[in-house]
């Protein structure tokens, strides 16, 4: 049995010994190089583009605007998810132009494209390149956007308000508040941060003579749904004449999923010129153009009992998604935030209320987390504030609310109804684990002396499983929530699956091997999987959302039941006998009462000779079959976090002594390759929480964290020393029982680092310190606190 | 204006002509079709694109290929030997310390480079040395334990080469 | 990056020369702050002049009862010097505190001290300890060496041949650094030699500079209560997005006490 096992990595070989091929690796001889001129103000109108200095440096091909893009009759880059106003309304929809037109709307919006015979000839070009600008008042501050007198990034709306959604009952939660014994309040803002994987993005457009056809290379998580994207809505372009490969790709995250503004481009002009055509995004360029993350301004209450338990929450979110909507964003804060916004608590009423709006800023999507970190720090930061300012210790708080195993699936009036789970088992794991009354003990031993320890926990739901497809559709999705499969059974009984997922680090070879190999009763070293390329592969929906082990994984679950119900057949007829009487064990398939048997492999053998195979009873020859499977449901992974600081009050630094994980995941079918999915998420829970910040000057909508100079993210020595636990209830709604398990370690941090501090330093009047939690961010709630007591 | 240069490169003499602005890491990548070193950033802090120089573990983003010039470069393909393993890339295997393959061989370098410049390691030592290394997808946990097991049999093959 | 013409000379005259051949040429030393400047086309010299093989600049040793450290020493080389661990360890260790080691592996002093760089740690340390920079043509001490943000008082076609420190009684180096630079945000270089207390500020201001408030009450009371009661103004210190100037006035204080204690206590080595 290969699923519970850590069989370690086979592509590890490649990377290891510099062999990986990720796109900007790829040869390109005679290929040229592609620049973009991007614009420097966050907000201006375009009065001119003078590209005639540019045009007359020897090696430039081309160079085209948003006039050329209109004049070849190409479309756009729609938005797969949109969301609807709370009361039907379409959303005011502003997509993302390949090449502004008109405007620009934020620093980095693509102004001209220069395709020349290298990389400094193109790049020389687009200096050259005069654009002339007229400066217009920006809004770069997301709580400022829907004032009366923000400027407006898209005139013809009227409005920067895209949207504007409640969930749960006003009424109730009203009256709930009125009751309750006491009423915690906050204002939180979740830090906008930027995914950065460290592969920039790149996009080699190979144009094939042979078919006068494109092979793109492109960092992408989703090919299949990329290749649609370009060929449909923006190049207009039968998908025959568009192959999408994506290679080894250097970490996604989320920023790799989109329908990039620059890569229909790279494809149009690869067509336009007829040659090879290259483009590679430098880190700056990155971090203007590469979409970024969390950016929500929350007003939130919760009401409590006598006794700590929750009667109602309120939120109301100002959720920004930048200047124009990218592929997935309105769906984040529309609905996986509201979805996880009550976490694993029994809240009887809520109100809840979310206004995303634009802002001359670079564009908001999906990243590791996308709405549950958001959520979860709302829910969270709260709920202690509320116990320690009733008194309450935090777990006993949790104990009282949290939802009991017996009350799933429990219908939250976020909107979801969760699959399955037992919150208050994984609290219990949490406390042990970290051996909670010690800590607690400790830190009054420590508080006696002077050194401030704080302890601080983070529960809560993750959403993952993306989905059935009709429920996709419900808003006005554009894509499916299936995933497909096919595994191919060569004639010599090996076998290559091939699946519409994606890994870019996720370990999918040695996963989907392992559910494979199970399920057909072979050895795993026989199994081969083939991603990424949109001529091999049947469509798949991709990866993002945690979805592959739960559907990529079913999909090849279930095709492996499939080929072995066939090769039964087969190998009955061959037996002489039914295939109900056939036994399958060990790669081995017998009759009763016999000694004869077929392995696998003569199986296949008999396959595809085609002489012996019951072709009267309907069973046709080759041994081969495709699925696209359509999940039932999402499934809801649990998580819960606790995070020990020691901070010291005169500088603000403090220290992360000490972090506890315990997540509910489901099946684990690979437990290293879950840990090392907990251990990245947590890196970059913890580079949110501590030190990530996407900086914009509030008037002038200039990035100020264009560079890793002043855009921070962990380095081995910001971890802390981690101890880790699972527990399993499995999801319902696949066969395997698996769950999501990739970017629970992305959400607990902020809000699990933030209780902490805030717990270490409550005798101090510390309610609450902004993210991220730098030592700046600590010296300032100490200093008004100081201030409001004085 | 071309300038020529010579230089060993994974134990093989290379002589090319450049152009001084060309980066070494350009020069590996695209000239030699060296493409395991890897480029992250533009300010010289990821540590993708680290090599080794003369035995000494640099930023090939941050020298120019010229600056190479007489100079014995290793890059990430010179590492293993005979088409075997060295022991720090079979612990990056066995500890599960990559999982998109991007940042590891500016890791791998590094590490080669630490154990090199510090007589004896300890965790502590381990990640205040990777300083200079940006990983987003594993955390850094496992990194660390490959180096750590990696140690002595690292510090064997460096006295023993022929080993 | 924009094309240049490239130079290694093999000794300090001839790069002497070829510096006064040309205004628009640059020395490269480790090339730690020059090339990623040129990276982002930030900067075009016609020319680039390697220091590299002129083996005399990257001496470390004694001249004239001080420590000499070369100009082309890397911070990984004084960081590791036995003679600098002796003479001055707050020195060695400031060295390898800079960047992160692929940095100090090849990043130098004299090209620290030649950008000067207002968050450097190498302007503290020499404004901090009295020290003298001597160049191709005279030596300067550090009080007239540094200028302004990325200004010193070097010529053009002036050399940094190497830095002389005196050895101080006892000195310490804090540095809180910017996560994401890893610069400091506040570094603060003490030391105390006969009666004379210097303390240097790098991170906060223009320039690496002199705090003299802390300097005077040190020099009364050598003790970190005294200077945590000394208030710094925020006027006229930096502010951006990682420390406001009230912040960084904060820290001053705070960070040149623990400076203190640590010029206190014996050296656990």
């Amino acid at each position: 049995m290969y699923v519970g096992q850590a069989l370690r990595r086979r592509e590890d070989v490649r990377f290891l010994a510099g062999d990986g091929k990720f796109v900007d690796d790829i040869a390109v001889p005679a290929g040229a190089a592609l620049a973009f001129l991007r614009s420097p103000h966050a907000h201006a109108r375009i009065r001119g583009i003078d590209t005639r200095r540019a045009r007359a440096i020897p090696g430039v091909l081309i160079i085209v605007t948003a006039a050329d893009w209109a004049a070849a009759g190409l479309g756009k880059l729609v938005c797969v998810h949109p969301m609807p106003f709370g009361d039907g309304r379409p959303m005011n929809e502003a997509l993302r132009p390949a090449i502004a037109s008109g405007k620009v709307r934020h620093v980095g919006d693509v102004v001209a494209a220069v395709v020349a015979e290298n990389r400094y000839i193109a790049l020389d070009a687009a200096d050259a390149i005069a654009v002339d600008y007229e400066p217009l008042p920006a809004v770069a501050d997301t709580a400022a956007a829907l004032a009366a007198d923000a400027p407006l990034l898209h005139e013809e709306l009227g409005t920067n308000l895209v949207n504007d959604n409640r969930r749960g009952d006003a009424e109730a939660a009203r009256a709930a508040f009125a009751q309750a014994a006491h009423v915690t309040e906050l204002t939180l803002v979740s830090n906008r941060v930027a995914g950065s994987p460290l592969e920039p993005r790149s996009y080699v457009a190979e144009y094939m003579k042979d078919g006068d056809s494109v092979t793109l290379w492109a960092t992408t998580q989703v090919p299949h749904m990329l290749r649609r994207w370009i060929c449909k809505y923006a190049l207009k372009i039968p998908e025959t004449k568009l192959r999408v490969i994506a290679p080894d790709v250097g970490g996604g995250f989320g920023q790799k999923v989109n329908f990039t503004v620059e890569v229909a481009t790279v494809v149009w002009l690869a067509r336009a010129l007829r040659r090879t055509v290259k483009w590679t995004a430098t880190r700056s360029e990155s971090l203007l153009s590469d979409t970024q993350a969390r950016d929500h301004v929350t007003q939130a209450r919760m009401a409590f009992d006598k006794d700590g338990k929750i009667l109602a929450m309120e939120v109301d979110t100002i959720a920004c998604l930048g200047a124009y909507l990218s592929n997935f964003a309105p769906s984040i804060p529309g609905n996986s935030y509201p979805q996880t916004i009550t976490g694993l608590y029994l809240t009887p009423a809520l109100d809840f209320r979310v206004r995303c709006v634009y802002t001359n800023t670079v564009p908001i999507d999906a990243y590791r987390g996308s709405g549950r970190p958001e959520a979860t720090f709302v829910n969270e930061r709260l709920l202690e504030n509320g116990a320690r300012e009733m008194g309450i210790d935090p777990v006993e708080i949790r104990r009282r609310n949290l939802i009991p195993a017996a009350r799933f699936p429990y219908r939250a009036l976020g909107g979801r109804t969760y699959d399955s789970g037992d919150p208050p088992a994984l609290l219990e794991k949490l406390v042990a684990l970290a051996d909670y009354a010690a800590l607690r003990r400790e830190q009054a031993r420590l508080r006696a002396r002077g050194v401030l320890m704080g302890i601080g926990i983070a529960a809560f739901l993750d959403k993952s499983g993306t989905g059935p497809s009709a429920q996709l559709a419900t808003k006005g999705g554009l894509h499916g929530g299936y995933e497909s499969a096919t595994i191919r059974v060569h004639s010599d009984g090996k076998v290559t699956v091939y699946s519409g997922s994606h890994s870019h680090g996720q370990g999918h070879d040695i996963t989907f091997a392992q559910i494979a190999a199970d399920r057909l009763g072979l050895p795993v070293e026989d199994i081969a999987i083939i991603e990424g390329d949109t001529s091999q592969v049947p469509y798949g929906n991709g990866t993002w959302g945690s979805r592959s082990a739960s559907v990529g994984g079913t999909a090849i679950y279930r095709a492996s039941e499939r080929i072995v119900e066939k090769a039964r057949r087969i190998a009955a007829h061959a037996l002489e006998c039914e295939a109900a009487a056939v036994s399958y064990d060990d790669g081995y398939f017998s009759a009763p009462a016999s000694n004869r048997r077929l392995s696998f492999a003569d199986v296949a053998d008999l396959a595809y000779h085609g002489a012996q195979i019951p072709v009267g009873d309907g069973v046709e020859p080759g041994l081969e079959c495709t699925i696209f499977y359509d999940p039932p449901d999402l499934n809801d992974p649990e998580a819960m976090h606790l995070a020990v600081v020691i901070v010291d009050p005169r500088t603000g630094q403090f220290a992360l002594k000490a972090y506890y994980t315990v997540d509910d995941c489901g099946t684990v079918i690979n437990p290293m390759i879950v840990e090392g999915q907990v251990h990245g998420g947590l890196a970059q829970g913890i580079g949110q929480a501590m030190m990530e910040h996407v900086v914009y000057d509030r008037e002038s909508g200039q990035l100020l964290s264009g560079t890793f100079m002043d855009y921070a993210m962990p380095r081995a020595a910001d971890m802390p020393p981690l101890a880790s636990a699972y527990h399993c209830t499995p999801a319902p709604s696949n066969p395997l029982g698996v769950k999501g398990g990739s970017e629970t370690g992305a959400i607990g941090p902020p809000a699990a680092i933030g209780n902490a501090v805030v717990d270490a330093l409550w005798h101090l009047g510390v309610r609450h310190v902004e993210l991220p939690i730098t030592p700046y961010s600590v010296w300032r709630a100490l200093a008004a606190a100081r201030k409001a007591a004085a | 204006m071309m300038v020529r240069i010579s230089l060993t490169v994974n134990g093989r003499p290379v002589t090319a002509e450049v152009e001084p602005r060309w980066p070494l890491v350009e020069f590996l990548r695209d000239h030699l079709r060296l493409t395991g070193t890897h480029v992250g950033c533009d300010t010289s802090q990821c540590g993708a694109c680290t090599v080794h120089v003369d035995g000494v573990a640099m930023r090939s983003c941050t020298l120019f290929a010229v600056q190479a010039d007489g100079a014995q470069v290793t890059t990430i393909e010179g590492v293993a030997r005979d088409g075997k393993l060295h022991p720090l890339q079979a612990a990056f295997q066995e500890h599960h310390a990559l999982q998109c393959g991007f940042c590891t061989p500016g890791m791998i370098m590094s590490a080669l480079d630490m154990i090199r410049r510090e007589p004896a390691l300890s965790e502590a030592i381990i990640r205040h040395n990777l300083e200079g290394n940006i990983c987003r997808c594993t955390g850094y946990y496992n990194i660390v334990k490959a180096i750590a097991a990696a140690e002595k049999a690292t510090r064997a093959l460096a006295e023993n080469p022929s080993a | 990056m924009y094309p240049f013409a490239y130079h290694r000379p093999k000794s300090l005259a001839e790069a002497s020369e070829l510096l006064a051949a040309d205004e628009d040429t640059k020395l490269l030393a480790g090339g730690m702050s020059l090339v990623p400047v040129m990276r982002h086309r930030l900067a075009r010299p016609a020319a680039l002049i390697d220091l590299a093989d002129i083996a005399e600049l990257a001496a470390i040793g004694s001249k004239d009862g001080k420590l000499w450290i070369g100009a082309m020493a890397t911070h990984f080389a004084v960081s590791r010097s036995a003679l600098v661990q002796a003479q001055i360890p707050a020195l060695a260790k400031l060295a390898g505190g800079i960047g992160d080691p692929l940095v100090r592996n090849r990043g130098t002093i004299g090209g620290s001290l030649a950008h000067n760089d207002p968050a450097a740690c190498y302007p503290s340390a020499v404004l901090g300890l009295a020290a003298t920079i001597h160049t191709s043509v005279r030596a300067i001490p550090a009080d007239d060496f540094i200028v302004d943000s990325f200004e010193t008082a070097l010529a053009p076609g002036e050399i940094i041949t190497g830095v002389s420190f005196p050895r101080p009684e006892a000195a310490a180096y804090v540095k809180f650094a910017n996560l994401s630079s890893r610069f400091s945000i506040v570094g603060v270089f003490l030391a105390r030699s006969g009666g004379e207390i210097r303390v240097s500020i790098t991170g906060a201001g223009r320039h690496a500079f002199r705090a003299s408030a802390l300097e005077a009450a040190l020099g009364a009371n050598f003790t970190p209560e005294a200077a945590r009661a000394v208030t710094v103004s925020a006027t006229d210190l930096l502010a951006d997005i990682h420390a406001s100037a009230e912040y960084r006035a904060h820290l001053i204080p705070e960070l040149t006490a623990r400076a203190v204690v640590q010029c206190l206590t014996p050296d656990p080595a």
